[in-house]
């Protein structure tokens, strides 16, 4: 029964126009990057630090730079949109109620809703590294994969690199979503609930930019992005990136306990 | 006046119950939306609910489906307390509440589909068969394609009423099925709620349409302002309530003292007076008003439909806001 709610609601995500729009726009921020680099050409000659340096002639860096640009906002912003769509764009429809009186218990609608998040993340995400492998190797070229440590890597440790991005980025991106879903439940506006996802992914990262508030940062998921680039380096140091998924963690716990709690109680 | 006419028409109902709740009561804020809602639902009967556009209808419904959390008071439905035996409860009932509520990016049988994969009962290879019944059924074949987007209202409240019956159901709530369809599509729906009540199903239906009620109800609860003023079988409610007599008579103020003083409620109406017949009869009214001096010049015995009953149950409201309260056209929901 609970697999057949998941493929229904999988299947409900991706006949969806926006999803298809959505998921369209994505592919083409990793064409667009390698573009831009190819047509940059040499003239930056690597200079400036980190990622940006090493992805010239290094195309299987490209799926990696993009999700990591893409974490800061875009992604954000998708798994607050489908996080809007799966409680408040159902009770917008009166959709929410015909599930409910199905009947589907609250509990496990939320599960089924955040599947239906986790799962079109984790395809939204690899899409993304997938078109941006293919797109790299074509526009900038590929022997192996160029670490920020020095070393090159060889084709399959490059692919099992960006694997262990995807599911790091797909993590970081449901927490969000499940704090999206907590306020999803709360209301029947869409736009209501991407808004404030968006508001405070952005008021989050302009927090971090205070020293003064040094005090703060380890308690904001933005925080813990950056550190996530450590994939790129050899050998992988783990701290940051345990760090990183530990806070996104938290976020997805408690984003699904005030869903659940919310949902429980709430009158439809 | 109306707790009187209440009074002999509730009486609990025999047999087996699909449905009761006792003492309901709901606050939404400092709006008490239902108070004291004692409603019994007999199985196999086809109950209407009436009640003006605030009465509390919706949000009764939405208890009794376990989507709102009474405030106050008790529910159980088919044999089951809610909200804890919802689980067990829900998947015997289909309901439409508040107007259908579909997908509009979805076809009318994807919409049907996606329902389908959340009921309970049905075993997945049947899906298939049951929406294409159901579409059937409620007679969308032509536009089970097409989506729900461009469905006109007549057909949403059909792809509502298909999502209700994709299963067969022991209880079947319709909330205001026949809003914004067309007269074909009105006897349509008595059609096929005719057909759940010779299968066995109890039917609720809440509806501001008396004709509609009568036409298609056996038994009756009327909900004014939150509360359940008459309930019980349809005949019997219109008995107990629909018989008053018509009199002629030039002497009002002398009938009227007299029949004051033998406690018989009446009031001046046209050429004479009315005289509510609860509690009293024909014969006493005209032996009272004789004794008290008045010339009857004629009586009439007043035969009245479900309208009338509705309009006096109902009718405090409606002296003091001056209009009926029943809209009898299509007004707005809720």
């Amino acid at each position: 029964m609970i697999t057949r709610q998941f493929g229904s609601e999988v299947r409900w995500m991706l006949r969806r126009p926006r999803t298809l729009i959505g998921l369209f726009g994505l592919v083409l921020v990793p064409i667009i990057i390698s573009f831009g680099i190819w047509t940059a050409g040499d003239d930056e000659g690597g200079g400036g630090p980190g990622l940006a340096a090493i992805i010239q002639g290094n195309g299987m860096v490209v799926p990696i730079f993009t999700l990591f640009l893409s974490l800061n906002l875009l992604l954000p912003l998708v798994a607050s949109i489908w996080a809007a769509d799966g409680l408040a764009g159902e009770a917008q429809h009166g959709t929410l109620r015909g599930l409910l009186v199905a009947p589907v218990s609250r509990v496990r609608l939320l599960f089924v809703k955040l599947f239906g998040l986790t799962a079109m993340s984790l395809f939204a995400v690899t899409l993304m590294a997938v078109v941006g492998i293919i797109a790299g190797t074509a526009f900038l070229g590929t022997d192996g994969m160029m670490t920020l440590s020095g070393t090159t890597l060889g084709t399959g440790e490059g692919l099992l690199r960006i694997a262990l991005f995807v599911v790091l980025v797909t993590f970081q991106m449901v927490a969000i979503g499940a704090v999206a879903l907590a306020v999803s439940a709360t209301t029947e506006h869409p736009l209501v609930v991407q808004a404030a996802t968006m508001t405070t992914i952005i008021v989050f990262q302009v927090l971090s930019q205070f020293p003064s508030l040094d005090w703060l940062h380890p308690f904001l998921i933005t925080t813990g992005f950056p550190g996530l680039i450590d994939v790129m380096r050899d050998p992988i140091p783990l701290t940051q990136i345990w760090d990183s998924t530990l806070l996104a963690g938290c976020y997805l716990l408690i984003g699904t306990g005030l869903a659940a709690m919310r949902l429980i109680t709430k009158d439809n | 006046m109306t707790t009187s006419t209440s009074a002999p028409v509730t009486a609990p109902v025999k047999g087996a119950v699909a449905a009761r709740t006792k003492g309901l009561r709901k606050e939404y804020g400092s709006t008490v939306a239902v108070d004291r809602v004692d409603l019994e639902l007999p199985e196999g009967a086809v109950l209407g609910m009436l009640g003006p556009n605030g009465s509390g209808k919706t949000t009764t419904i939405r208890m009794l489906l376990g989507l709102v959390r009474p405030t106050q008071g008790e529910i159980e439905l088919l044999g089951r307390p809610l909200p804890e035996g919802a689980e067990q409860a829900l998947p015997h009932v289909g309901a439409l509440v508040e107007g259908p509520g579909f997908h509009p990016f979805l076809s009318g049988r994807e919409n049907l589909v996606r329902c389908a994969a959340f009921e309970p009962l049905l075993p997945r290879r049947q899906i298939k068969q049951a929406v294409e019944d159901a579409i059937e059924r409620v007679g969308l074949a032509q536009a089970a394609h097409r989506r729900y987007r461009g469905y006109s209202l007549g057909m949403k409240q059909r792809l509502g009423l298909a999502a209700a019956l994709l299963v067969p159901r022991k209880l079947v709530v319709l909330d205001e099925p026949t809003n914004g369809l067309d007269p074909a599509g009105t006897r349509e729906i008595r059609k096929i709620i005719a057909e759940l009540h010779e299968a066995g199903s109890t039917v609720m239906v809440s509806s501001h349409l008396l004709s509609e009620v009568e036409a298609t109800c056996t038994h009756v609860a009327v909900l004014h302002r939150g509360t359940v003023v008459a309930q019980g079988e349809l005949t019997e409610l219109l008995q107990a309530g629909g018989s008053a007599l018509q009199v002629i008579t030039p002497d009002v103020e002398k009938a009227l003292s007299a029949l004051r003083q033998a406690k018989i409620s009446a009031r001046p109406l046209g050429d004479g007076l009315r005289v509510e017949l609860a509690g009293t009869s024909a014969p006493q009214v005209i032996e009272t008003l004789v004794q008290g001096g008045a010339r009857v010049f004629e009586a009439t015995r007043w035969k009245t439909g479900l309208e009338e009953l509705f309009a006096r149950l109902t009718e405090a409201e409606e002296a003091e806001r001056g209009m009926s309260a029943v809209d009898t056209l299509d007004g707005g929901r809720r």
